[in-house]
């Protein structure tokens, strides 16, 4: 007889939807997560996208903690000294909110505190070493030589997933599975925020960007969104191009980012606050591990859910959602044949059933072109010189779209062939 | 902003008996590459005198530099008892 129904590695979006859940049906959960008080080791860009939110807590959108709304969703390419921006605002944001800023010590301070309430035993400050085996069957999880019992464990230990590797139910990550996350808050009052982005109260910014102009072929893309009283700002650096090129300080980057003169402006007088950094998820499919076994399931960055599309960066959606697939997989597998790998099989098929592995199948891919050169090192450029072209008046006789466009491809480099062919790469993918 | 006046705004509770990254100096000592120093977030791989130094304490436990390191001189395990950064926004 286990100690626990089921025991939850990791407490941020993933580890506590997945107790909440799994308490609301009366099991006996146990959630250990390391930092104390938790969410103070956790970072996220951070827009929370979409409503997964909703099925441990119908409420959420009114009790959470959460920053402003998305209210307005930029698209920018950055050369040197240009910025080429789509900035779309809409008043259906009004009506159904498709995304919220967070700041995660808050938000998952706040989740750890509903898990409590839903009757999860909470143990926060305590390290899970590895996974506890019974030959094949995982028995429990292992701490400082104790083994704690349960009969299923679900992993959400986020993004550098020690436990999984140490206990050899993962590879570890290689260049094509992360990138590196770094980010900086940076205090500003909300009227200023609201004066700068066209923003009204409780309305919000969430703008990526590509980052043109750095040098030496490092390949990242940047983010702003802003909070109520601050912006979190940050670049999220391709591993494999920042190695290839081995003379950019990954922390340089953001700094570059910051400096650049579209950018500078709108955090001028602003106070930073706070430096952090994470991995970020960025291997799509082919980053996928094993995601379940006799007696255990992996959920959220852990395994490596999260999508990226170069016009949006998502993962605490795909964190919670894939969190309550995995509680509802124990649930099932508790009140029919017990917990095998066979019944725990049911993850992966509720999560092929869900955006969450069908979007890493849709898009499986598109990392060949988030992380391209066209999008990274040509496209920035030829935006630039289209846009000089129609909008930099020199007084000589104008020119067609077309040949100012044909001019800006050929100073580029690019051969029609190749373009054509990414092009339609993008198209197809994207 | 330079990074050392960056992660100077970072509370840490530092564990001195436990450091939960080590690096294997012999290994280090022949590296061709030191792409530790440039992927690290947190600049707590440098080189001094061309010598690869390693200090755990600024640590923000992103897990990047065992990536990094292609030559298996970086040995990773989470922090204990609730050591390590402690942000305060996250």
């Amino acid at each position: 007889m286990s100690e626990f129904d089921a025991i939850v590695v990791g407490g941020g979006p993933a580890g506590t939807s997945a107790a909440m859940r799994l308490a609301a049906n009366k099991l006996n959960v146990l959630l250990v997560e390391k930092a104390d008080p938790p969410g103070s080791k956790n970072v996220s860009g951070g827009v929370l996208w979409g409503n997964s939110l909703s099925g441990v807590m119908p409420d959420w959108e009114k009790t959470a903690p959460l920053e402003r709304y998305v209210k307005s969703k930029g698209i920018g390419f950055l050369t040197k000294d240009s910025s080429i921006d789509i900035n779309f605002r809409s008043t259906k944001f009004n009506e159904t909110k498709t995304g919220y800023t967070v700041l995660r010590t808050k938000l998952d301070q706040f989740l750890n505190k509903k898990a409590k309430d839903a009757g999860v035993t909470v143990v926060t400050g305590v390290t899970v070493d590895r996974l506890a085996f019974e030959g094949k069957k995982v028995v429990g999880v292992e701490q400082d030589g104790d083994i704690i019992t349960s009969d299923a464990v679900i992993l959400a230990e986020g993004a550098n997933p020690r436990v999984a590797i140490d206990s050899g139910i993962r590879p570890p990550l290689k260049d094509e599975d992360v990138a590196i996350g770094v980010k900086e808050v940076i205090k500003l009052p909300e009227k200023t925020i609201n004066d700068r982005f066209n923003l009204r109260e409780k309305e919000g910014f969430a703008g990526e960007y590509v980052l043109g102009f750095l040098d030496g072929g490092v390949e990242a893309g940047g983010f702003l969104y802003t909070n109520k009283d601050s912006i979190s700002l940050g670049v999220v650096i391709s591993m494999k191009h920042l190695r290839e090129n081995n003379k950019t300080y990954s922390y340089d980057i953001v700094e570059q980012f910051k400096n650049h003169p579209s950018i500078a402006p709108l955090l001028e007088d602003g106070k930073v606050d706070e430096y952090s950094a994470r991995m970020v998820q960025e291997g799509g499919l082919a980053s996928i591990p094993k995601l379940y076994g006799n007696g255990y399931m992996i959920a959220g960055d852990a395994a490596g859910f999260s999508f990226s599309n170069g016009l949006i960066l998502q993962g605490m959606n795909y964190a919670i959602a894939s969190g309550i697939a995995a509680a509802d997989t124990v649930v099932e597998a508790k009140a029919g044949s017990g917990i095998s790998e066979q019944s725990l099989s049911r993850y992966e098929e509720k999560l092929m059933n869900s955006f969450v592995l069908r979007d890493m199948h849709t898009f499986k891919g598109i990392g060949d072109i988030t992380w391209g050169s066209l999008i990274h090192q040509k496209m920035p450029g030829v935006l630039e010189k289209v846009m000089l072209g129609l909008f930099m008046e020199d007084g000589e006789p104008k020119k067609h779209v077309n040949q100012i466009v044909k001019e800006a491809l050929k100073s580029s480099g690019l051969k029609s062939s190749k373009l054509l062919l990414e092009g339609y790469r993008m198209y197809k993918r994207m | 902003m330079k990074i050392e006046d960056r992660l100077s705004l970072l509370n840490y509770k530092i564990d001195k008996s436990y450091a939960h990254i080590t690096v294997k100096p012999d290994i280090c000592e022949t590296c061709p590459d030191h792409f530790c120093t440039f992927a690290c977030p947190a600049k707590c791989y440098t080189l001094i005198d061309a010598k690869l130094n390693f200090k755990y304490e600024d640590c923000v436990e992103c897990g990047t530099c065992v990536v990094a390191c292609a030559h298996g001189s970086v040995s990773w395990t989470n922090s204990k008892g609730a050591h390590g950064v402690k942000y305060k926004y996250g």
